[in-house]
């Protein structure tokens, strides 16, 4: 709090020196809601929005909803009952948060939403999403190539409210089901955790000790998949996550995990948050609601330019 | 019993109404596997895409291609001057960032090389005469990417549901463009096919990857 009460106030300098005359604060309050920032995924859209944010005048308020919705809606009442003029949300499900973002747009206070859709248009002002199908496609077709377009395998799926959790496994599916020799032997969801992925990959590598590969729907699942491959002695399984996290990264460096897909997280967030300023001080963001932003394949060739969820050029 | 009859009724009422009560609320099994496998799509978002795309295709996608194609070699000249000049002039997008540039584009093309047999069927064409395939002509069953969704202006993103509806169209509308398809018997290689279509750049360089929505041999 310190650290932002000093930001405000030389926001509040620059705006006095720059003599408008009224503006006797900064832009206002915006709030940041994100899942846990344990996944540095959602920890690198925080930090993305907060800069943004306050680069362009805000203040900032960053909560977390851990995937909760009741959590979610009591973190939505206080950022309404603190007076922030815009909300970016990654929510905490695509039904359950409806309600809340109409709560909100009811005290006047606009949604952005990044990552993650509702299953409602016309309440947010802006859904901005990684294309997960193009992305999670990008993805499917590495793995059946590092597969040589055969063998016995694994998915991981992400938790179930979530409708990337869906979407990914139906981009997958869209392009593995295509080779008659790829044979799922397992379909289990690990919630997006990390520590459950390790427990499923256990108990899924005890039953099909023949598998050769692990398609994850995240990065935290891919590398849990592969701490419980590398505890049980088979770093021989080709593992492929999804999201560009620099622990991925790390691990594809070093030989272990194959490939990622990654989403522009960051940029996201920085986009959600310019939306955000454009829509509170125009009317208008000049932007569809729903935009689908592109992903990129990560692997062996590229991974040296990935740093917090973004691509060098 | 007349006299019973409301006691009944309302014990009925009171009965149901926790019942009813539960059903409202969607939530998914916590921890159940079920939940987890169910993940992969409602069965019903495939059906119902499909039955959009088939209403939609030939009475909306085709004509809308037929009326936007350039011809292949203004877009190969577009193209050299830069991707994102080109897209303004030709191109077709959302405008929200990232997005790649799709073509609506038509010409005509000798066959360098026919696969008909595999599942991801194609037709490499020599579109400018030089003896070198130029353009890949998709014939599926598999078709790859959403050209043919994203290039059509019509079909918006924030009208449907979530990605997974919008994904099953761009499926539905590929497998339609696969099902228009009539091509003759016989070794195509060396004969002359006309089409019209779609296709996405993500940079210059990339491979032209058409999904056609009209393709017929011309003498």
């Amino acid at each position: 709090m310190k650290i932002s009460r000093r930001l405000m106030l030389s926001a509040i300098g620059i705006a006095m020196s720059a003599a408008m005359p009224g503006l006797a604060s900064a832009e206002g309050l915006i709030a940041i809601l994100t899942p846990s920032h344990d996944n540095p995924f959602f920890k690198a859209e925080a930090v993305g929005a907060e800069a943004r944010a306050k680069e362009l005048g805000y203040e900032t308020l960053v909560l977390v909803h851990d995937d909760d919705p009741n959590k979610q809606s009591e973190l939505f009442d206080t950022a309404i009952a603190r007076g922030a003029k815009a909300i970016i949300l990654d929510n905490a499900g695509a039904d359950a948060t409806v309600a809340a973002v109409q709560r909100a747009k009811d005290a006047g206070i606009p949604s952005f939403l990044i990552d993650r859709e509702i299953k409602e248009s016309g309440i947010a002002v802006s859904q901005i999403v990684s294309n997960n199908y193009q992305g999670a496609q990008l993805g499917a077709e590495e793995f059946v190539r590092l597969m040589g377009e055969t063998g016995k395998f694994a998915e991981l799926v992400g938790r179930e409210a979530d409708t990337n959790a869906g979407i990914r496994s139906s981009g997958y599916h869209d392009i593995i089901d295509q080779y008659p020799e790829m044979e799922m032997v397992a379909q289990q969801s690990a919630n997006w955790s990390q520590t459950e992925a390790y427990e499923k990959m256990e108990t899924i590598l005890q039953a099909n000790p023949e598998i050769k590969g692990v398609i994850s729907g995240n990065d935290t699942m891919a590398m849990g998949a592969w701490a419980a491959l590398e505890a049980a002695g088979r770093t021989d399984v080709i593992v492929v996550g999804f999201d560009g996290s620099n622990d991925v990264r790390d691990s594809i460096k070093a030989g272990g995990i194959k490939a990622t897909v990654l989403q522009p997280a960051y940029r996201q967030a920085q986009l959600a948050v310019e939306q955000a300023d454009q829509f509170l001080k125009t009317g208008t963001t000049g932007q569809d609601e729903k935009q689908l932003m592109d992903c990129v394949l990560i692997n062996a060739d590229n991974a040296a330019k990935l740093e917090t969820f973004a691509l060098a050029d | 019993m007349t006299c019973r009859a409301p006691h009944v009724l309302f014990a009925i009422v009171l009965g149901l109404m926790p019942l009813t009560g539960c059903k409202i609320v969607k939530n998914p099994e916590p921890g159940s596997e079920a939940a987890g496998s169910a993940t992969a799509t409602p069965a019903d978002d495939a059906a119902r895409m499909a039955r959009m795309a088939a209403e939609i295709f030939a009475a909306k996608v085709v004509p809308f291609v037929a009326e936007q194609a350039v011809d292949l070699s203004t877009l190969r000249d577009a193209v050299a001057g830069g991707l994102d000049a080109a897209g303004a002039q030709h191109g077709h997008r959302p405008e929200s960032e990232g997005s790649p540039w799709n073509f609506l584009v038509k010409g005509q093309g000798k066959v360098v090389k026919a696969d008909t047999a595999s599942r991801a069927a194609k037709l490499e064409l020599d579109s400018d005469g030089d003896g070198v395939a130029d353009v890949t002509v998709q014939l599926g069953p598999v078709i790859k990417g959403t050209s043919l969704r994203d290039a059509a202006d019509f079909l918006v993103f924030t009208d449907f549901r979530d990605q997974i509806e919008f994904a099953k169209l761009a499926r539905a509308l590929n497998d339609e463009a696969h099902k228009a398809l009539r091509l003759p018997e016989g070794d195509l290689t060396g004969r002359r096919f006309a089409f019209e279509g779609a296709l996405t750049l993500r940079a210059k360089g990339d491979a032209l990857l058409l999904v056609p929505t009209q393709l017929s041999e011309v003498p």
